[in-house]
């Protein structure tokens, strides 16, 4: 069942959510919507599902290249998981699963015996059938998760749509819970989308990643076209750490202290200023020169706990650096805080393109 | 598990608080002084109360409860209460779902509105309806001549009644409703249920302790109410007197005997709603 979202625009007073969004999701996929908060993500999510309705105009929502527009929750057969969970407190976990079922019609409502067995194996499949008899408030962040999962795959859905799934757990379950709920769809291939903010998250699990800012798409791909193709600045900048130099542009050539860099070809020609953008992992530090283009900075902090090296610098234009190093690598250099360094960029990326603009704590000047 | 960790908690920070506390006679005398506060003004009218009910013997009580006055008084109060209360069951559960799950124009008004009878002297709100439906109000000549009997009637005192409780079950429910949201019932309409199916699976299930503590604080109210049932009934004996009007009349009338009687069945009333308040508190809890 494919999702298809044709022109959807919606505007909550003078704050417009979304504008003019379309995109399709292809049968069977699992695709992320990944954004920073207030782009917009999870309003299309609820407006996918029907619980939001977009604003009057030529949008549509179709699911299985069917309109949805005017359908009942029980036509559209979505299944939806809320960011908490939004569990019927008062039931115990069996009832939880089965509301779907016993909400039905009575023509169409399966006997006591079909529901039961039916609930026993949904919450077999997401490990749980020893808690049928609990209250959720007796259940952990990471259970709870499972069962509103079990509960939206009780009516059978066509689709199923997570708002931020891992949003409310701690770090260590979060990791857990995403590899268990790829494994997941990859067992039921059933379409998915899924709203988040982590883009570790939306590259490791979807099998393609819509990039949302401010109300609109910025890219939509596969985790490595995203990451290594970005369209523009906002998707380099969002898709992991990053440094961010601001530049003048002068006869053709961008420079990055010292160093000229030739402009990219799709650059509009009359650009004056352009974004250099370099990832931490993709600068070396040298002690002295070696012949490479490099720049000059000093040594603000070196953080050693972790599995890389993470070390602060400050260029002698006055910008900060952070560069990431190997423990061997920064063994053999013996850095200090204070010292003056070479460092030289392996890779970087140039964007003149200013239109786009960036999330609202990195507004450019 | 959570409780263990709590109870341990508060044990290891009562060890510490124990240097930090008053010595033992100031300790005493609080202490004192709150048991003698509360046995003045909470206990001693109490028991007040049952030994004047009882000083004539308990034929004299069962007497004065029975005679034709008080019994038709028992009835009116039962009969206020038995309409006043659905009623206000209805309203407030409406009222409450409109406030707490939905955004409208003018709900902050309505919030007020349905304070006002809190505010608003009883006395006050009585008078409103003798204005608005006695002989010389508004709508007097109009009800008069169509030969409707509001105020001096049981209508009136049963309006009267409804407005003054009015606020218990809404105000019981909103702050509940509100923290818990709409999620659940967002949930259960994407799970195909239908509006009421929602309703009556998730809304309601998830507010019934308060929704039942509001009743018990309405009817207690509904038949206790004095002063907004004092002005519109008339005080017609057998016909528009409630208990508490009932007591003032026989107390008047140096009946204390008769009075008194009369006053620990209100007295009753209160601890039996005492009970089921504590009962209900101790059943929300543990669910």
């Amino acid at each position: 069942m494919s999702i298809e979202v044709r022109n959807i625009t919606k505007t909550f007073g003078n704050f417009v959510a979304l504008k003019d969004v379309s995109f399709k999701v292809e049968t069977g996929e699992l695709v992320a919507l990944l954004g920073p908060s207030g782009s917009g993500k999870t309003t299309l999510l609820r407006i996918i599902a029907g619980i939001d309705v977009p604003d009057e105009g030529n949008s549509a929502i179709l699911i299985h290249d069917e309109d949805t527009s005017g359908t009942s929750f029980r036509e559209r057969r979505v299944g939806f998981v809320f960011q908490h969970y939004a569990l019927f407190r008062h039931m115990t976990i069996f009832e939880n699963v089965a509301f779907g079922l016993r909400v039905r019609p009575r023509r169409l409502r399966p006997s006591e015996d079909v529901i039961h067995q039916k609930v026993l194996a949904l919450l077999k499949l997401v490990q749980l059938d020893w808690l049928g008899d609990r209250y959720p408030s007796q259940l952990s962040g990471g259970q709870r998760q499972r069962v509103a999962l079990a509960r939206a795959l009780a009516v059978e859905p066509s689709v199923l749509l997570l708002d931020e799934p891992f949003g409310s757990l701690d770090a260590q379950v979060r990791k857990e819970l995403r590899r268990w709920l790829r494994r997941f769809h990859d067992e039921l291939k059933i379409t998915s989308v899924f709203v988040t903010h982590d883009q570790e998250e939306a590259l490791e699990v979807a099998d393609r990643v819509v990039l949302m800012n401010q109300s609109r798409i910025e890219q939509i791909g596969t985790p490595e076209e995203v990451y290594h193709h970005p369209a523009n600045a906002f998707v380099y900048n969002f898709l992991g750490n990053v440094n961010l130099f601001h530049s003048r542009v002068e006869e053709g050539k961008v420079y990055l202290g010292d160093i000229p860099i030739d402009l990219p070809s799709e650059a509009a020609e009359d650009a004056k200023t352009a974004l250099v953008f370099v990832r931490p992992h993709l600068l070396e530090i040298e002690l002295q020169p070696n012949g490479s283009d490099h720049f000059r900075a000093k040594v603000e902090h070196i953080h050693a706990a972790g599995p890389v090296v993470r070390v602060d610098l400050i260029t002698d234009w006055g910008d900060p650096v952070h560069v990431e190093l190997s423990h061997e690598r920064n063994r053999a250099l013996g850095l200090k805080r204070d010292a003056e360094v070479f460092v030289i960029p392996k890779e970087r990326k140039v964007f003149t393109d200013h239109s786009k603009p960036f999330g609202s704590e990195r507004e450019l000047p | 598990m959570m409780d263990t960790l709590g109870s341990t908690s508060v044990k290891a920070r009562r060890s510490t608080a124990c240097t930090l506390t008053e010595p033992l006679w100031i300790k005493g005398l609080l202490i004192g002084l709150a048991v003698l506060f509360l046995a003045v003004f909470l206990i001693l009218p109490l028991v007040v109360v049952f030994t004047e009910a009882f000083r004539k013997g308990t034929e004299v009580y069962f007497a004065s409860i029975t005679e034709p006055d008080a019994a038709a008084a028992i009835r009116l109060t039962l009969l206020t209460a038995g309409i006043a209360i659905p009623l206000n069951f209805v309203f407030g559960l409406a009222a409450a779902w409109a406030v707490s799950k939905f955004d409208f124009a003018g709900k902050s008004f309505l919030v007020t509105l349905i304070d006002l009878p809190f505010s608003v002297s009883p006395v006050i709100s009585g008078l409103i309806y003798v204005l608005l439906f006695g002989l010389q109000g508004w709508l007097g000549p109009w009800l008069a001549a169509h030969d409707f009997k509001i105020i001096f009637a049981v209508p009136g005192i049963v309006l009267a009644t409804i407005f003054v409780t009015f606020p218990f079950v809404a105000r019981e429910l909103i702050p509940l409703m509100q923290t818990q949201g709409s999620e659940e019932e967002v949930a259960a309409r994407v799970l195909g249920a239908s509006g009421w199916q929602t309703f009556w699976r998730v809304t309601l299930p998830n507010v019934k302790w308060a929704l039942l503590y509001g009743v018990i604080l309405c009817n207690a109210r509904a038949m206790g109410e004095f002063g907004a049932v004092s002005v519109v009934s008339g005080h017609i004996r057998g016909l528009t007197n409630t208990i508490p009007l009932h007591v003032e009349i026989l107390y008047n009338e140096y009946n204390s005997a008769g009075a008194f009687a009369m006053a620990s069945l209100l007295t009753i009333l209160t601890l039996v709603t005492l009970v089921l308040k504590s009962l209900i508190d101790w059943k929300s809890r543990v669910h």
